[in-house]
């Protein structure tokens, strides 16, 4: 076996068993997208169905997103605080999971 | 034809004086590639039939091969040379063998209904979830036969379809034995493309031919002695003759050069005592066991390389060639005998090789293969036992009946098989580094080499060897019969010097390895690490259970308050005040923990069996370079 080969062979076992970190913006910017999208379809589908009271429950989350009803309008406004609420999570999840694993390589 | 004329005096022997040890496939090869080049050289055989190990033995008419040689090859000068040798009289065979197994016979390669039928519905249950139990948990260190075949098949199929064979072939515990023999003899081949292959027909991967599953082979009318024999004719006509009989019995060597060889001969002769000449030599090409070649080396080579030389193992064995008194017997080429109550490891059918193997059409003649030690107990049992061993093995899983059988006769085929135990990589190693230092000494052939080669491979190393001498600078180390991926680049130079290289020896470049180094790249994971994807997931959650019970009582909004309150079916002693939210926050982190844990940890198993992929990948591309 060459001795290049022999390197990227390392170097590839290396990166398969190295622990991975998150990408603090793509996680944010995935989960900002998924819940978003979450957000925006659950009202949608209420409103659309429609009936005497339309999304009462889901309504409540008007407690947190100011401005949010379960409307067609309210699910624009549903979009961007499912987005911010999702990409906020996914951040925080990613900065502290890259914190931790850091931390925890370098004490091992 | 007249032989170059040997001598014992090395100033009378002419200028490019080659000799060749051994006349196997790799050594007769070399020896007609000499004489296609017009150089001058001769081979020395021990025994007194060349073939080697693809001999083919004349007994009462009949032909017997020593292991059943089929001839497919991907090297495309190879198949060339075959036809180039034999002509018409190399038929196209189609290939059918079967295991048997507790009393059953399958398929092989592996057809999943008739596997199904012959294992039985719980048998088969029991070899799914064993399959997937290797896909989740596969053994990390893959470093033997073992662990190696059951992460590709699950354990419970090794155990069934390669344990008991493999270990009979052997005569060692799969656990002890490398994984490097099953990458190259198995390779690119796990369950999925065996049954995918059982099912769409013939398997490829990027167009590569699965390596055990060639349906069709090319094989002499009269057995694979035939190619040899007429080699050997087709060299000597070119000037270069075999000489049988003639044993190399030690290896002269002067200022890092091989300068004579000493013979030992059928009959004495006059210029030397006993039977031994000393023939002198410009280049020697060896196929002769590379443990002896080291053994015959005068002076002696260092101590460590002599070690390394006694510390190579071999497998031996013998097959029991039988003439039954039947037409026909079974439509296989040959059975593989896993049952462990039977010594026997494969039943070859000689007649459906080649019809011209057998000398009487009322008669079928079949070669039991026992593979052995030398001097263990049936290596040392007489021919008369063997052949009544044999009688009533293939008796006993129905075969024939004993009393069909005509006559027997056995062949015993001393160090058949390089044995690649878990020291043979460094042993090989310490002799390599010590035999390069001899330039014009080459090593060639399944023995020559330690190699497990078939024989094409070790054609192409004789054809390199011989091409060296004119000029060219092949590793012969590095061939690797897979050569059709290294086509794609065959303009690019590998010789040294600035030498116009032969034309395979453009192949050997392994050109497709850094593009598939790329595709294995893209296929490269990194580990979650468990704990902090579970304390980041944890955190989050907590935080966020205290943000949504904190928010409205801030603004001021309690009405909402009932409604949150209904968390508390969920987390335990959650409630909206500071004992509740401080139970909660630490319960949603507990289940937040879990939550990012066990994603991490799924992950990284299914991962796992990417990465597992990804070794076997690069352990492929590690075959393409030894």
């Amino acid at each position: 076996m060459s001795q290049s080969t022999r390197d990227t062979e390392q170097a590839l076992l290396l990166v398969a068993r190295s622990v991975a970190r998150l990408r603090t913006a793509i996680v944010a910017l995935v989960g900002g997208m998924v819940c978003g999208t979450g957000l925006f379809v659950a009202t949608l589908w209420l409103v659309i169905k429609g009936g005497p009271t339309v999304g009462p429950t889901l309504g409540l989350l008007r407690v947190y997103y100011p401005g949010y009803s379960v409307t067609w309008g309210g699910s624009i406004v549903g979009f961007f605080y499912g987005a911010l609420t999702g990409a906020a999570v996914g951040w925080c999840v990613a900065f502290l999971y890259n914190r931790l694993a850091d931390r925890r390589l370098r004490r091992s | 034809m007249e032989t170059p004329p040997l001598t014992a005096n090395p100033s009378e022997t002419s200028p490019r004086q080659t000799i060749i040890v051994g006349a196997g496939p790799a050594g007769l090869t070399a020896a007609l590639e000499l004489s296609k080049q017009g150089l001058g050289g001769v081979v020395f055989e021990a025994d007194d039939i060349v073939g080697g190990i693809s001999r083919s033995v004349e007994f009462r008419g009949c032909r017997l091969d020593i292991g059943g040689h089929r001839f497919f090859t991907k090297v495309r000068e190879v198949e060339d040379l075959w036809h180039e040798i034999l002509g018409d009289e190399l038929l196209v065979r189609e290939r059918l063998s079967r295991i048997f197994y507790r009393d059953t016979f399958f398929d092989y390669p592996l057809k999943p209904l008739n596997a199904l039928r012959g294992l039985g519905f719980l048998e088969s249950c029991r070899v799914a979830l064993s399959y997937l139990h290797a896909q989740l948990f596969p053994i990390p260190d893959e470093r033997t036969f073992d662990a190696w075949v059951s992460n590709r098949f699950g354990r419970r199929l090794f155990e069934i379809f390669f344990e008991t064979y493999t270990e009979k072939v052997w005569g060692m515990p799969c656990s002890e034995i490398s994984a490097a023999w099953a990458a190259q003899r198995i390779k690119n081949l796990d369950l999925l493309t065996a049954v995918k292959n059982a099912f769409l027909g013939q398997g490829t991967r990027d167009g590569e031919v699965v390596t055990s599953l060639i349906e069709q082979f090319l094989y002499p009318r009269l057995g694979p002695g035939m190619m040899w024999e007429r080699c050997s004719e087709l060299a000597a006509q070119g000037g270069v003759a075999t000489r049988l009989q003639h044993r190399v019995v030690a290896v002269q060597h002067r200022a890092d050069r091989v300068v004579s060889v000493e013979v030992e001969g059928p009959e004495p002769s006059a210029a030397e005592s006993g039977s031994r000449q000393r023939h002198a030599c410009d280049a020697l090409i060896s196929s002769m066991p590379i443990s002896h070649l080291v053994e015959s080396m005068e002076p002696a080579a260092p101590a460590p390389v002599l070690a390394a030389a006694r510390g190579l193992r071999y497998r031996d064995f013998l097959i029991v060639g039988l003439l039954v008194d039947r037409k026909t017997l079974f439509p296989d080429n040959w059975i593989y005998v896993h049952s462990p109550d039977v010594r026997v490891g494969r039943v070859q059918n000689f007649k459906n090789w080649s019809p011209e193997m057998v000398a009487d059409p009322s008669h079928s003649f079949v070669g039991l293969e026992y593979f052995v030690d030398e001097g263990d107990d049936l290596w040392s049992m007489d021919d008369a036992d063997l052949v009544s061993l044999g009688a009533a093995e293939a008796e006993a899983i129905g075969l024939f009946l004993g009393s069909e059988v005509i006559d027997g006769h056995v062949v015993r085929m001393p160090k058949a098989y390089p044995v690649y135990d878990d020291e043979y990589e460094r042993h090989l190693g310490v002799i390599r580094d010590w035999l390069n230092r001899f330039e014009n000494l080459q090593t060639i052939g399944r023995n020559g080499q330690h190699r497990y080669n078939n024989q094409d491979h070790s054609m192409v190393a004789g054809l390199y060897a011989v091409r060296n001498l004119s000029g060219a600078a092949l590793d012969l180390w590095s061939i690797n019969v897979e050569q059709e991926y290294h086509e794609e680049k065959s303009s690019r130079p590998t010789s040294r010097g600035g030498a116009q290289p032969p034309a395979t020896g453009d192949r050997l470049t392994p050109a497709r390895v850094q593009n598939r180094l790329d595709d294995i790249l893209e296929s490269a994971f990194a580990q979650y690490d468990e704990i902090a994807a579970g304390a980041a997931v944890g955190v989050t959650t907590a935080l966020g259970l205290a943000f949504a019970t904190l928010f409205p009582v801030l603004r001021g909004q309690p009405d909402f308050l009932p409604t949150l309150s209904l968390l508390g079916q969920y987390l335990f002693g959650f409630e909206v005040s500071w004992p509740g939210l401080l139970i909660g926050t630490a319960e949603a982190g507990g289940l937040g923990f879990a939550l990012g844990w066990s994603t991490a940890r799924l992950m990284n198993r299914l991962v796992a069996a990417a990465e597992r992929d990804l070794e076997r990948r690069l352990a492929t591309i590690t075959t393409f370079e030894l």
